[in-house]
């Protein structure tokens, strides 16, 4: 099965953008994962994780994030998420996910709150 | 007692393949559109399929590419019921519900997590070893949720 995600990182004042191209499964983690490690790597301290209003996330997705969480919690970091739909953020908010990363309606106000 | 799936029923065999619950997610979708189902509880039912045809392919028929995942779909008093079937033998002990602190914290596993949403989103769900061998998750999901 093919599967592929893009990831843009895009710098905003303190925020580093991890704007996220394709579903988000199991097969994400080492996209997802090289994309952190090249943030950390670059000192970011707020992370905001901007996915497709309309993709497929899966369990498989949903360990992979919190995987991010984890390394973000162990290094202070302060990380976001924004673009998913009410579908999904009623499921992270159900699995907990909103515990650790707040979900933001836009970039624009993620960018604001999290500056 | 789920009910049986005698009505408009809908049949899709999948090859044990991760990435093609997809085609049976969408099939869902089609179906849940077509009896009049509520775009956030198709949503619902999108991920239901889904998870159990994963959960299917992975735990029941243990990745073997030479084995089937069944999924049924039916309509009838306002529930849309399901049944995922796959060769396996079923669970042996359910993983307790997803503690994402622990889970971050490397104390518990990130396991259960399709199983917990599952269970979250239905409104019924059975499990059933098969008198003829394999494995059954049925699940009924109402169109319109009440409470």
């Amino acid at each position: 099965m093919l599967h592929k995600n893009e990831i843009k990182l895009e710098q905003h004042g303190f925020v580093t953008l991890l704007d996220i191209q394709g579903d988000i499964t199991a097969f994400s983690e080492p996209y997802l994962k090289e994309a952190y490690e090249n943030a950390d790597s670059q000192g970011a301290s707020h992370i905001l994780l901007k996915m497709e209003r309309d993709i497929y996330i899966n369990s498989g997705g949903i360990g992979v994030l919190i995987q991010i969480l984890a390394h973000t919690k162990q290094k202070n970091q302060l990380i976001g998420i924004t673009g998913i739909s009410d579908h999904f953020k009623k499921i992270f908010g159900m699995v907990g996910i909103t515990k650790f990363a707040k979900i933001y309606d836009s970039v624009e106000e993620a960018l604001e709150m999290m500056a | 007692m789920i009910a049986d799936l005698n009505q408009h029923t809908v049949e899709v065999i999948l090859s044990n393949e991760l990435g093609y619950e997809r085609i049976a997610m969408d099939c869902s979708a089609s179906f849940a559109k077509i009896i009049g189902c509520p775009a956030d509880r198709i949503e619902d039912l999108k991920t239901v399929v889904a998870e159990a045809a994963m959960n299917a392919m992975q735990h029941g028929n243990q990745g073997r590419a030479n084995a089937k995942v069944t999924i049924y779909m039916g309509f009838k008093d306002d529930t849309i019921n399901v049944a995922v079937i796959d060769e396996g033998e079923g669970i042996r002990k359910f993983p307790p519900k997803p503690d994402i602190a622990k889970i971050i914290d490397n104390i518990d596993p990130p396991i259960g997590i399709g199983l917990f949403l599952i269970k979250q989103l239905a409104d019924q769900v059975e499990f059933k070893q098969r008198i003829y061998g394999g494995h059954v998750v049925k699940m009924a999901i109402k169109i319109k949720r009440t409470g």
